[in-house]
């Protein structure tokens, strides 16, 4: 029997007033599985979860969570999620141990599990003395993760969690997701961050502009991402062709190119060039959408 | 009982000092107002002065020199009604649009909370503290005709029919920030607004004691629903003052829940 996917969005379409939002987006995460959503700021990553919730109402389109309808099953549906907002805030007023406590009774915690999580995040009985507003921003955003996770919900929804976390709290969330992975619970991680998208996800949604222009396993994604070749020529050369590559912008001897294919014939090509610098950089999540479109196009 | 624990937190300061203000603003009016009799005086003074003039001090203001009139004159000060009102708007106008705009409630709404619960919740735990006010205002009151004068059962009476419409007032303010509140995003705009609305319906009201051209505007005007003076000279009942109230924080309230219910988070 074929499983049913945890989440499932049909034709989702969002409009503010006249401003769209997004637009009929389609996608499956099934159960097991941490599903990457991919996208610069003001892409409709965070008006898409905030639509999986039932805190934005579609203009249009279906979402089913655990095959009910987010709409009619609302609360029975948010009781099985743990949800890390972008940019998390908390009441300024409480203490961290107050709002700790606060989400605590708002949700069936695990009081073990929040103990743990206070300790792999190391989240001082200072910092939970403290009110919330005078927390630092990656201590707040340690209790958003620690209330998210606390409950052990099968559907966690992240929306940007790395944002505030020095690297190695990073690296114990990324270990923290795997984990709550192998005990079968599906993640649904949302980011602007490639590389840390391509350290925990099976499969990736690429959104952009409020519209899905990609999705696509890991392996689907590297095969297609594309690099930056910058390199300056000693002296002029005549019919300059690059195989697989596409010219960006030449500025007398500077040349820049976008590479999306077979990178052996490339270096082959190079190798025969009289090169005086070369370089290859990270290109940013930009060129790669943009890449999508042309390779789309 | 979470919630309500978490406002309590979060207003406590300005609860009890409105609690505490008020109950004592009653205590001493009724104690100073009343220890001398000086309305022979104060008559004879009102009687040289110009027609206008007399009519600006208003019907209430001879009977303000008695102890039933000083009772009902210090539950419709308007430092009494401000302070109230201040309560009745920040509570919603805070958790709801104000919250919105924090991200706070985008939090608490991922929680399996209905919208409708937690919008009722929020709004009784404004009208208990509302209550616990006026009831303390009201003891107050009784307390102080007690100890200076003489409580009778008919005073005692009035003076808890007179915090009941005063209880109904701050409520429909509440209703209607709340209705407000539930279109909102951002907390002092809706702050601005309840009150800005409060303050044209009792200066209306004030200005249509004074000019005749504006007494069309009465049944409309909400300060018409709550006149504790009229109440305790039995000029005016208070059946018809909590009817009306009822059914416009009623219709508030729904409304705000259906837009509360239906609108994005934050919006």
């Amino acid at each position: 029997m074929e499983q049913q996917p945890v989440i499932s969005v049909h034709h989702l379409t969002k409009y503010y007033g006249s401003a769209l939002g997004v637009t009929d987006i389609n996608f499956t995460v099934n159960r097991g599985e941490i599903f990457g959503f991919l996208g610069p700021n003001g892409a409709g990553k965070t008006s898409t979860i905030r639509m999986l919730l039932d805190l934005l109402r579609p203009s249009s389109g279906k979402i089913t969570l655990f095959g009910c309808d987010i709409y009619t099953h609302s609360v029975e549906i948010r009781r099985r999620c743990g949800y890390l907002p972008g940019n998390f805030s908390a009441y300024g007023n409480m203490t961290g141990a107050d709002f700790l406590r606060f989400a605590a009774s708002m949700r069936k915690a695990d009081s073990r599990l929040q103990a743990d999580l206070i300790d792999r995040f190391q989240v001082l009985p200072d910092n939970l003395a403290q009110k919330v507003k005078h927390l630092s921003h990656g201590t707040l955003q340690k209790l958003g993760i620690i209330q998210a996770f606390f409950h052990q919900p099968e559907l966690l929804i992240l929306d940007e969690p790395t944002i505030g976390l020095d690297p190695l709290m990073q690296e114990e969330l990324y270990r923290l997701l795997l984990e709550n992975q192998r005990a079968g619970r599906t993640i649904f991680f949302s980011s602007h961050n490639l590389p840390e998208v391509e350290k925990v996800c099976q499969r990736i949604a690429i959104i952009r502009q409020g519209a899905l222009v990609a999705l696509e396993t890991l392996a689907g994604l590297k095969k297609k991402k594309l690099k930056r070749l910058r390199f300056t020529l000693s002296h002029a050369v005549p019919d300059l062709e690059m195989p697989e590559a596409e010219l960006v912008s030449r500025e007398s001897l500077d040349y820049e190119y976008v590479v999306g294919g077979d990178i052996q014939m490339l270096l082959q090509r190079l190798s025969t060039l009289p090169i005086e610098d070369l370089t290859f950089p990270e290109p940013d999540l930009e060129e790669v959408f943009m890449a999508y479109y042309r390779k789309e196009a | 009982m979470a919630y309500f624990h978490f406002i309590w937190k979060s207003h406590r300061s300005f609860l009890l000092f409105s609690m505490v203000f008020v109950s004592l603003f009653q205590f001493l009016i009724l104690k100073i107002v009343t220890t001398f009799d000086y309305s022979a005086v104060i008559k004879f003074m009102l009687q040289q002065l110009p027609d206008d003039v007399q009519s600006m001090l208003g019907e209430g203001f001879l009977s303000l020199l008695t102890v039933n009139g000083a009772a009902a004159f210090g539950l419709n000060h308007p430092l009494v009604l401000v302070i109230l009102s201040i309560g009745a708007i920040m509570i919603p106008s805070r958790h709801i649009a104000g919250e919105a705009e924090t991200g706070t409630l985008e939090l608490v709404l991922s929680f399996p909370v209905k919208r409708t619960r937690l919008l009722l919740n929020l709004y009784l735990s404004g009208v208990v503290f509302l209550f616990l006010t006026i009831f303390f205002a009201v003891c107050a009151s009784l307390l102080s005709i007690h100890i200076f004068h003489q409580l009778t059962t008919a005073l005692a009476v009035k003076m808890a029919l007179i915090g009941c419409n005063l209880w109904l007032l701050t409520v429909f303010i509440m209703s209607l920030t709340t209705l407000i509140s539930s279109f909102e995003k951002e907390g002092n705009r809706v702050g601005i607004r309840a009150a800005g609305i409060m303050l044209v319906f009792y200066l209306l009201y004030y200005l249509s004691t004074l000019w005749k051209a504006l007494e069309f505007t009465r049944p409309f005007n909400i300060f018409t629903y709550y006149q504790p003076e009229k109440l305790m000279s039995g000029q005016r009942s208070f059946l018809l003052n909590g009817g009306v109230l009822s059914v416009l924080i009623l219709l508030c309230l729904f409304a705000g829940m259906i837009q509360f219910n239906h609108r994005d988070i934050p919006g």
